[in-house]
């Protein structure tokens, strides 16, 4: 009991309710964030981009195995070559989904932008967009509605059945799932790692509980090692995913 | 009121409802981290990959022209080696002809030189003999003139005639 007394864990408005920084309204952690994650990937880029080495080394050789990495293990496996086309904005996607998750695991910072609904949302929007957009542009309205929510081979009558679940799917689910996937995954993450942390910080006591110690901070090196797999897996599930719809509206067919 | 407060609180807490403000920030974050990244980082990454590849496309082509080219010269020397080698085998075998010819000449040459000198000396080994006869023929002639105006002189008796006949004998003899 005393020790569930020492574990008070912080309220949850804390994880809902930011403060306002630097006295500019509106401008909280989150927002912070966001803005720092987009000026180390530029700083990075740039950096990469001045070095001009026959043998790339250090943030060149990162810098260069990022592109080739959304070039051939996202943009070529569900686009194609022409896909190519949406290189810049699947980069900017990835690198900066990919440093916002990563915060999650940074000493001080230890919170992942992603987690807040205010960047899969409205990331999740652009591709919505994106893919009707391209949809409608290369096979026009009808075209795109057809191809998108009549299966080919489908047989009419199945037509009252298919186009529903087709239309909830497309247009409704897969926004959404879009955003909650990489919204839930970070916050469950954020969650498990306070978690461990709060019962490590409460069992450093000098009871006779401290003989549990090394329970949770084994959890905690683990789940931190996991969250560094899932930060960087959830970066790259959610820009395969944008490439995937923005691909498939751009060939019916694949 | 105070329930209906927390209640529009709560809703407004809702996690999975977005922040407008967080979403100010984001868009200005990510807006500009695009423009920069298609307009000016990206260019500057992709512009050193693709003169690495277009560097190393044209290593692997001038290597390829080399590589060819070294194999043009190696068939050339080669067929210099066989045609060289050819030729020295034909010089051999003419070196050969000549040698042989030469041989032949030479010995027949030889046997001709040494016929003719085996057949001079037949000849002059015969004009001695005809010599010696002819000289011995004439110079028994005198000599029995001689042994007849001998004999005639002193042929008192019969002993002296045998003597002298005898000692005649012996001088042709001795002379031949």
């Amino acid at each position: 009991m005393a020790m569930l007394g020492a574990l008070s864990f912080p309220p949850i408005e804390e994880l809902l309710e930011w403060k306002d920084m630097f006295g500019i309204p509106g401008f909280n952690k989150v927002s912070l964030l966001c803005v720092l994650s987009s000026l180390i990937v530029i700083v990075f880029f740039l950096m990469a981009g001045r070095r001009r080495e026959l043998v790339p080394r250090g943030v060149q050789n990162i810098a260069e195995s990022t592109v080739e990495f959304v070039e051939n293990s996202i943009i070529m496996q569900t686009m194609g070559p022409q896909g190519l086309y949406w290189l810049p904005f699947l980069l900017t996607m990835f690198t900066f989904l990919l440093v916002a998750n990563l915060f999650e695991l940074v000493p001080v910072i230890q919170f992942p932008a992603t987690a807040r609904m205010a960047i899969p949302f409205p990331l999740a929007m652009f591709v919505f967009v994106l893919f009707i957009a391209m949809g409608v542009k290369r096979q026009g309205v009808g075209g795109y509605l057809k191809a998108t929510l009549v299966p080919p081979g489908v047989p009419k009558g199945l037509y009252v059945l298919v186009v529903p679940i087709e239309l909830f799917s497309t247009f409704l689910m897969r926004p959404f799932s879009l955003a909650v996937r990489l919204f839930a995954n970070m916050l469950a993450g954020h969650l498990l790692l306070v978690t461990f942390a709060l019962l490590s910080a409460a069992l450093f006591t000098k009871s006779i509980m401290i003989v549990l110690l090394p329970l949770p901070v084994a959890m905690l090196v683990a789940v931190t090692v996991f969250e560094l797999l899932v930060a960087v897996l959830q970066a790259f599930i959610f820009t395969i995913l944008a490439a995937v719809y923005i691909g498939e509206a751009m060939n019916p067919q694949h | 009121m105070t329930g209906a407060g927390s209640l529009v609180v709560a809703v407004a807490k809702n996690p999975i409802l977005p922040e407008t403000k967080e979403i100010f920030w984001f868009l200005i974050a990510f807006i500009i981290l695009f423009v920069v990244m298609w307009k000016k980082a990206l260019p500057g990454v992709k512009k050193t990959m693709n003169e690495r590849s277009e560097k190393i496309r044209g290593n692997l082509e001038e290597a390829e022209q080399v590589r060819n080219e070294a194999q043009d010269v190696l068939k050339q020397y080669k067929r210099q080696l066989a045609d060289a080698r050819e030729e020295s085998n034909r010089i051999i075998e003419e070196a050969r002809e000549t040698a042989e010819n030469l041989r032949r000449d030479m010995l027949q040459r030889a046997e001709t030189q040494v016929a003719e000198l085996r057949e001079r000396s037949r000849e002059e080994i015969k004009a001695a003999q005809e010599r010696a006869t002819s000289e011995l023929q004439s110079r028994v002639g005198t000599m029995a003139i001689e042994l007849a105006e001998k004999v005639v002189e002193q042929s008192l008796n019969r002993d002296a005639n045998l003597r002298l006949i005898e000692r005649y004998i012996e001088q042709v003899g001795s002379r031949s």
